[in-house]
């Protein structure tokens, strides 16, 4: 076919990667902003629980309802508990996540769909269901009143609703730090001499930690902010989230909020530290 | 010394590799992706289980599937793996990397660290971190960390991909008097065949799991052992000829079919008529482009195309007679026409200017 017919026009001279058609700098101007305060009314329509709490509080009720007697022992409670909840999940929940990731494990799916039910059912119902699984008269109960234990009503049972609620945070977060581990790095760490649990250390934690560090930051928040299923097996002794509800049914909002700033002043510095140490982390090997 | 006789079964076919590597000698898989290269190699690392293997290093064995049978762990091989990703750990300086497979308390380390960043040329980077290394710099980083380990074997796998020509030579050379230092059995594997012949004394070519042919890179290439070999080592076109009958005085009138075809190299052609050289063939010129320093000519000779990259450039549509220097021949099965029957056909060859032998299309 002869090809007379076509003309080629020598591309007009303009910027260097400009690229299709040339956008008027006062509309991509408009449209930046536009951007920005339609992702600022997002942001602060998330933070408006944060924001009310911090306008409705008084410094007069935060130091009346602080200074009562015993109106720190929730929050030593909740760090208390909290922190054997995330031994308890760092020692159990890693090596699942880590098996999860790998693919390890028979029917892989079956296992995920497990952890994912956890994450599904509303922390009330996990609290029910605790009972009938740790409770007094079952036989899980009955081994730990051998033991002088009891697992409703005690520190124990604290944890136990913590780590319920936390768990499938964590393990699934971890699952994905791990799956992040590029396995032709560790493959190539075994070449080098090392075995299975050198390498685990060396090669395949450091490299999943900042995503290990969110999961935990993210099981950690869970774990102070418990409430479902502590209300129905660890109502004593008192965590913060438990005495933000007694406050709140006893006294009112007013004497109730105090305690809810403090949940929040005492929770957020893990995660909040673990998501800068994660972000350098990740943009210090992207180099 | 490094042996292995091994048959992995993959999704769609079997890879059966029978080969032994001396200390010091580099040997280049060569074939196809998707042969089974890199499984012979993760067979030797320890990666891949064999169904039947006997892999034996340095007198080691690291696997027999026959009695005592044995599995050596990968971190007891003692075999470096450097792949096209050259795998540094992103989490450490340079110089942990290198220092990676020695132990924290290995005197000699040091020592031997600052000799060998010397010679890779990465001293200025021992504190940098992976990700702010060049292409290169990574490939020589790695390689460092696997000579610094004292493996007893090196397999390289397709290591230079995607790294420009000139860098890639570079480090061909340097790996290529690094093995014969070390007097390490190292094996390449490489689709491309300039590569595997930059590097190896021994090339051997491998097909949908199966070793095709091995020998000297030269002789391979020269004497393909079948025509698929010949395919794979960059033969393009294969021009159906016919032998001469003993008995015939004159043979080009001798009717009846082709009966071999001799491969055509396009690399292994000239220009003109030279029947003293090789096979003559006759035809069109259907298009000609720059290749490198050469051009590549595409010829119709009759119906076979065939594709010559000479020094000078020929405008389509002309007549051109060129020469195939001293072409491969194959019989019908495919396989190399034996040695005696080919210098027999040679002999006839040389004849071919009074018409002994002569390409059908011709």
């Amino acid at each position: 076919m002869g090809a007379s017919w076509v003309t080629v026009t020598p591309p007009a001279p303009g910027p260097v990667g400009s690229g299709g058609a040339a956008v008027p700098r006062g509309l991509r101007h408009a449209n930046r902003s536009l951007a920005v305060a339609g992702t600022f009314v997002i942001w602060v329509a998330l933070l408006g629980p944060v924001i009310a709490l911090v306008t409705h509080l008084s410094w007069g009720s935060i130091t009346t309802s602080l200074s009562a007697p015993g109106a720190f022992e929730p929050l030593i409670l909740s760090v208390e508990s909290g922190a054997v909840t995330l031994g308890v999940l760092v020692l159990l929940g890693t090596p699942l996540a880590w098996a999860l990731a790998r693919g390890t494990l028979p029917f892989p799916r079956v296992w995920e769909a497990g952890v994912l039910a956890t994450l599904l059912l509303p922390p009330l119902v996990i609290g029910l269901l605790l009972v009938f699984m740790v409770g007094p008269y079952t036989p899980i109960g009955h081994l730990l009143s051998g033991l002088h234990l009891s697992a409703t009503d005690t520190f124990l049972a604290l944890v136990i609703a913590q780590v319920y609620e936390s768990a499938p945070y964590y393990i699934l977060g971890a699952q994905a730090a791990f799956s992040g581990v590029d396995p032709r790095l560790e493959q190539q760490a075994a070449l080098l001499g090392d075995t299975p649990l050198r390498l685990f250390r060396r090669i395949t934690v450091p490299l999943a930690a900042p995503g290990l560090a969110m999961a935990l930051a993210i099981a950690w928040a869970r774990a102070m902010g418990a409430f479902g299923a502590v209300v129905i097996i660890a109502y004593h002794p008192t965590a913060l989230p438990l005495e933000i509800w007694t406050s709140l049914q006893e006294t009112g909002l007013p004497s109730a909020l105090p305690f809810a700033l403090v949940l929040l002043v005492v929770a957020l510095p893990l995660p909040l530290a673990a998501y800068i140490w994660s972000a350098r982390a990740r943009s210090r090997r992207r180099g | 010394m490094l042996e292995v006789d091994a048959e992995v079964d993959r999704r769609d076919f079997t890879v059966r590799a029978a080969l032994s590597v001396a200390p010091g000698e580099r040997l280049a898989l060569f074939g196809p992706s998707g042969a089974g290269k890199t499984t012979v190699l993760e067979t030797i690392a320890g990666l891949v289980h064999p169904r039947r293997a006997r892999i034996v290093l340095a007198e080691r064995v690291l696997t027999s599937t026959d009695e005592p049978v044995t599995a050596v762990p990968p971190w007891q091989r003692r075999v470096g793996l450097l792949r096209q990703d050259p795998g540094l750990f992103p989490h450490l300086s340079v110089r942990a990397n290198l220092l990676y497979g020695r132990q924290e308390t290995d005197a000699d380390a040091a020592a031997e660290l600052e000799e060998l960043s010397d010679v890779l040329g990465i001293e200025g980077l021992l504190r940098a971190m992976p990700a702010g290394l060049s292409g290169g710099q990574a490939h020589r980083v790695a390689l460092g960390r696997l000579l610094l380990s004292h493996c007893d074997a090196l397999l390289l796998d397709e290591p230079y991909t995607g790294l420009d020509a000139s860098l890639r030579r570079t480090l061909t050379d340097l790996v290529v008097s690094l093995v014969g230092q070390r007097e390490v059995p190292a094996i390449l594997v490489a689709h491309e065949l300039a590569e595997a012949q930059a590097f190896a004394d021994r090339l051997v070519v491998l097909d949908r799991g199966e070793v095709l042919q091995q020998g000297r890179p030269d002789e391979v290439v020269l004497s393909p052992a079948t025509r698929r070999v010949a395919e794979l080592v960059g033969y393009t076109a294969f021009v159906p000829v016919r032998s001469a009958r003993e008995d015939s005085r004159e043979p080009t009138a001798a009717p009846g079919p082709a009966d071999l075809v001799a491969a055509v190299h396009p690399d292994r052609v000239i220009g003109g008529r030279q029947p003293d050289r090789g096979l003559v063939l006759a035809g069109v010129v259907a298009s000609c482009r720059p290749a490198g320093a050469l051009w590549e000519i595409a010829v119709m000779a009759g119906e076979v195309g065939v594709t010559a990259r000479l020094p000078e450039a020929t405008p389509a549509g002309q007549e051109v007679q060129i020469t195939v220097t001293d072409p491969p021949h194959f019989g019908p099965d495919g396989t190399a026409v034996p040695g005696t029957m080919r210098s027999s056909l040679t002999a006839a060859g040389s004849e071919a200017a009074s018409g002994r032998w002569t390409g059908v299309r011709r």
